[in-house]
């Protein structure tokens, strides 16, 4: 395998490249060997995308472990990937482009593939990605070695105390993200990413992004959002954000209401919904990284559930979720089914 | 692989397998597959004590465990799910977890956020940190009846849409929106 396949400047990618890159980071495009951290991040967002490799990845939250293949290459302007779960039930994602196709264990009484098609995944919201130096103090760690390649180390610390921070792990040649840690300010791991094989690639076979599981079949078109709609709050708003956190997605999906925040690393939802009967606890979940604050806020005579989902601090999603105020508009109207299935 | 077979390769890694199902283990006739299982397995003890451990042969393991005929009598692993999740990451917390990912995500294995190492009161991090201490009241996972579940699974499945493209990791996102779909606790 060529590890260098990927050297961001071959000639069939430059003018892509210079695209993203433009778009990603708004700076000058460089071909030496990056050398300060923020210079290595810039790297590993062209990376993520382009470059062509095998390998399996472990994920870890909380309790839970899932490993999974993953097949991923940059073919005809887009990105094709295949995912396949290790663990468990089998479980396959295919995905070339926009076009997702899956086939899932059906899990209990969710649906995944009811949910799949429900928000927007793909390319648009990169430019989203950078993360601010405002927010976040970058600096390079020590080189080491992951599933066998040489890496470089770069620390995203977080400035305040409404998010994580991060470790992640580059392979020197790609840029490519080989392993991440995502933990608290005092160093508490966690959520873990982390490749145990990984192939670097010229490039792959057609036959690695094709569906081989039995089951039954879901195909799903990815949409994109536009920027006007994002954040487009209905009926609701929010008094306080922690600062950086701009509206990043509007999911349309049944009749909540829905929006996403992302501060360039970190993501939270925030989900307010007329839920008649059902009845949740007030307070935090927490799985990993990933926190869930739910309340209730009445309006007029009618109760909404607010649900904060993020890899944020439990005290931050609680200050989001409280912030949430309901307008009466919204609880004027008809009662929103509890399901959208 | 079977599902028994690898029930049985991961109590064998907790030195619980009996030897009746160790013996149907050895005379399984793909050890490629049990191999690569193991392989995984120990990959993910690994990575969650960041160490790197000597790689273990499972068929030596096997054999002693056949020779000293001390393997206890068959703990039902899924039984020990409950009493192994009070311990975060001791080996057998993370084979459980790996049990309960191979036999098909039983017993409510997963989300279970109230490691005593872990206080899920956790914005004690950040709360003290900034000095403003205030009190979060805290939902366990274990506590939430199917149907409540089920509402706030999707609410997680729909967030790792959003943040699969927010942290830019592809890979990362469909990892998290396959953790979510993992263990549907509570209904067994």
């Amino acid at each position: 395998m060529n590890k260098s396949t990927m050297m961001p400047f071959s000639h069939s990618l430059q003018p892509l490249l210079a695209v993203v890159l433009a778009a990603l980071f708004a700076l000058p495009a460089y071909a030496d060997q990056p050398e300060t951290a923020e210079q290595w991040l810039q790297k590993l967002a062209s990376a993520m995308s382009l470059s062509a490799y095998r390998g399996v990845f472990v994920y870890a939250r909380g309790e839970q472990v899932n490993s999974m293949q993953i097949a991923h290459r940059f073919h005809d302007g887009e990105v094709q990937e295949r995912l396949v779960q290790l663990d468990g039930e089998s479980g396959e994602i295919v995905r070339k482009g926009e076009r997702i196709f899956c086939v899932l264990p059906d899990h209990g009484r969710v649906k995944l593939d009811q949910i799949i098609a429900s928000g927007p995944f793909a390319e648009p919201f990169t430019r989203d990605l950078a993360p601010d130096g405002r927010w976040y103090q970058a600096s390079l760690m020590d080189e080491s070695r992951v599933a066998g390649h040489e890496t470089v180390g770069v620390a995203l610390d977080a400035r305040d105390e409404h998010r994580y921070s991060y470790r992640l792990w580059l392979e020197k040649g790609s840029g490519l993200l080989v392993k991440s840690h995502v933990q608290t300010v005092d160093g508490k791991v966690l959520e873990r990413f982390q490749f145990t094989t990984l192939e670097l690639v010229d490039g792959l076979p057609d036959s690695e992004f094709e569906l081989q599981s039995q089951g039954p079949e879901v195909e799903r078109r990815l949409h994109t959002v536009a920027g006007d709609e994002r954040g487009r709050l209905e009926g609701w708003h929010l008094n306080w954000r922690p600062d950086g956190f701009s509206p990043s997605a509007v999911p349309r999906s049944g009749n909540k209401q829905a929006v996403a925040f992302s501060d360039g690393l970190a993501t939270f939802s925030v989900f307010v919904e007329s839920v008649g009967t059902l009845v949740m606890p007030t307070g935090a979940s927490r799985i990993g990284a990933t926190t869930a604050y739910m309340r209730y806020v009445k309006a007029e005579d009618q109760g909404f559930l607010v649900t904060v989902v993020g890899e944020i601090p439990p005290a931050t999603a609680m200050r989001v979720a409280e912030s949430v105020e309901v307008d009466s508009s919204l609880s004027t109207r008809p009662q929103a089914e509890t399901h959208d299935n | 692989m079977d599902e028994r077979l690898k029930e049985t390769l991961s109590a064998m890694m907790d030195d619980q397998a009996d030897e009746l199902s160790v013996r149907r283990l050895l005379s399984h006739g793909d050890h490629g597959d049990i191999r690569d299982q193991w392989r995984r397995w120990q990959q993910v003890r690994d990575l969650m004590h960041d160490r790197v451990s000597p790689v273990v042969d499972v068929s030596s393991r096997v054999r002693e465990s056949l020779v000293d005929g001390a393997a206890p009598k068959s703990a039902p692993a899924r039984g020990r799910l409950v009493t192994a999740s009070g311990r975060a990451w001791h080996w057998t917390g993370a084979a459980a977890v790996a049990l309960a990912l191979a036999v098909g995500f039983g017993a409510g294995a997963g989300w279970d956020a109230s490691e005593p190492d872990t206080p899920v009161v956790a914005g004690a991090v950040s709360a003290t940190s900034s000095g403003n201490e205030s009190e979060i009241p805290e939902v366990a996972l274990q506590g939430l009846n199917e149907e409540q579940w089920e509402h706030l699974s999707r609410y997680l499945l729909e967030h790792a849409q959003h943040s699969s493209v927010g942290s830019g990791s592809g890979s990362m996102g469909y990892a998290r929106l396959a953790s979510v779909s993992g263990p549907v606790g509570q209904t067994h």
